[in-house]
């Protein structure tokens, strides 16, 4: 009941996620998915929690993404219901659907990233969220990842026994090379999530910059309201 | 512009942290909170790498007020920021330099601390604090949320005279495992804190299913059919 797509950019060597699901707060089991300069592992379908840790401990101890994912399934006696997909830092990607994980169920694996899902429409939905982020190619990974999401749902989306489920939920991860995330946005429940996470995304990225640039000249730093007024201008010359 | 709260849970040793804000998506900062080792949340013209720095430091073994004298003397623009530490020992630790604007202040407990900056007075932190002692039996979530809500109702945040909205919120609670007990967002909304709540009591009502899921798949049923006993039980 969740579509993603996890991927690492060959310009800048950033890693990233981007989910959407019926269920509430995916983005809550994107947690720990990521570490800078180690990779990005990230299990759903039914999800086993520590995977994500684990993997990434793994990754960091030098295991590479194929190595990995055999870790994760021999630890794991319901191997069959998850979905794993894995990329280390060499842009090594790799992925396990679990026969038991509920169908349509797959996965896709281009350069330097792995598109999944559970309970979708069909391999229509996993082929149209690996085009989505190869349509844009050079607009960022931030951009590739929603735009990997958005031609997903466009695909048809998730489907449960009684014909199409909303996205309630939503998130995009993006990781540089810092001790933290550069990007972390959830829609955790929406009748639309897809829609609302991108809605989300155009007023924070602008942002982004003002933020560090505060943190870092405190001293010369305007007003976070006065900020927000300016953007809010900008945006309507913008529309207009 | 910004109130937050940070626990420790004194029955279950549980960390926590509730956060509001007019800024997005507060709780992209999740590196704030790390299981058995303690919640180091900065805020104000926060630097990002803080939190990481003194979590790593706490795991190390420092103090909380040993780590607030190392980033005092590390950084030439402390007088900006406003932080709190706690550590697994309930040891708390608070800052609000004077560069945090008015009005900006905190308020320490003995397992907690409630700070804020950008608000309408000290009203608004004594409203965290008092909605987060108000059911001290209450789990640690139900209080964080309760804080937020209290410093709301206390008159929240202000600007040169003028309320200014919480436009994102979030609430976050670790136990003894990496992954997080609960994380819950409301990353941009007119009514964050109350968005806040209807998400955290979903989550709540589907937090049993989602485990049992995912601890013995073969025995779940398909996830839109426990939906619609909810909805079913709600109506």
């Amino acid at each position: 009941m969740t579509y993603s797509i996890i991927a690492r950019c060959p310009r800048t060597g950033q890693f990233g996620i981007a989910s959407a699901s019926y269920s509430i707060a995916i983005g809550m089991s994107c947690d720990g998915a990521v570490r800078a300069n180690t990779g990005v592992a990230l299990t759903l379908g039914s999800p086993h929690p520590r995977n994500n840790y684990l993997a990434i401990s793994l990754l960091a101890q030098g295991r590479t993404a194929g190595q990995t994912l055999t870790e994760l399934v021999a630890n794991d006696p319901d191997n069959e219901y998850r979905q794993i997909a894995i990329i280390d830092r060499e842009s090594i990607a790799v992925a396990h659907t679990g026969a038991s994980v509920r169908k349509w169920a797959g996965h896709k694996i281009g350069k330097g990233y792995v598109a999944f899902g559970d309970m979708l429409a069909g391999q229509q939905v996993v082929d149209a969220v690996a085009a989505g982020f190869d349509s844009v190619p050079d607009a960022g990974l931030d951009e590739q990842l929603l735009a990997a999401l958005e031609a997903g749902r466009k695909a048809g989306g998730i489907v449960g026994s009684k014909g199409r489920l909303p996205e309630r939920s939503a998130a995009m991860v993006v990781w540089g090379n810092r001790t933290y995330n550069e990007v972390d946005l959830r829609v955790d429940m929406h009748d639309h999530a897809v829609e609302d996470l991108r809605r989300i995304y155009v007023d924070y990225k602008p942002s982004i910059a003002y933020y560090e640039e505060r943190a870092r000249s405190p001293r010369n730093a305007i007003p976070a309201m006065e900020f927000a007024d300016m953007l809010k201008k900008q945006q309507a010359k913008e529309a207009t | 512009m910004t109130y937050s709260i940070i626990a420790r849970c004194p029955r279950s040793g549980r960390f926590g942290v509730g956060s509001t804000t007019f800024s997005m998506a507060c709780g992209r900062r999740n590196e704030s909170v790390r299981p058995n080792v303690g919640v180091s949340k900065s805020q104000a013209f926060y630097l990002r790498y803080v939190d990481p720095l003194a979590l790593n430091m706490l795991a190390q073994g420092y103090t909380p007020a040993s780590i607030m004298r190392t980033l005092a003397a590390e950084d030439p623009d402390f007088d900006y920021r406003q932080f709190g530490i706690i550590d697994r020992e309930n040891n708390v630790v608070a800052h609000t330099g004077p560069g945090c604007g008015k009005w900006a202040g905190h308020t320490v407990g003995p397992y907690y601390a409630a700070y804020g900056n950008g608000l309408a007075g000290p009203q608004t932190v004594a409203g965290i604090v008092s909605g987060f002692l108000k059911q001290p039996d209450a789990p640690l979530e139900d209080r964080l949320l309760m804080a937020l809500e209290g410093g709301r109702d206390a008159g929240g945040q202000m600007s040169k005279g003028i309320p200014r909205p919480e436009r994102s919120a979030w609430i976050r609670v670790v136990d003894r495992v990496d992954f997080p007990e609960i994380d819950v967002r409301v990353d941009l909304h007119d009514k964050t804190v109350a968005e806040l709540r209807r998400i955290l009591e979903e989550f709540k009502r589907c937090r049993d299913y989602y485990n049992a899921r995912n601890a013995n798949p073969a025995a779940a049923i398909p996830e839109e059919e426990f939906v619609a006993g909810l909805n079913a039980k709600a109506a």
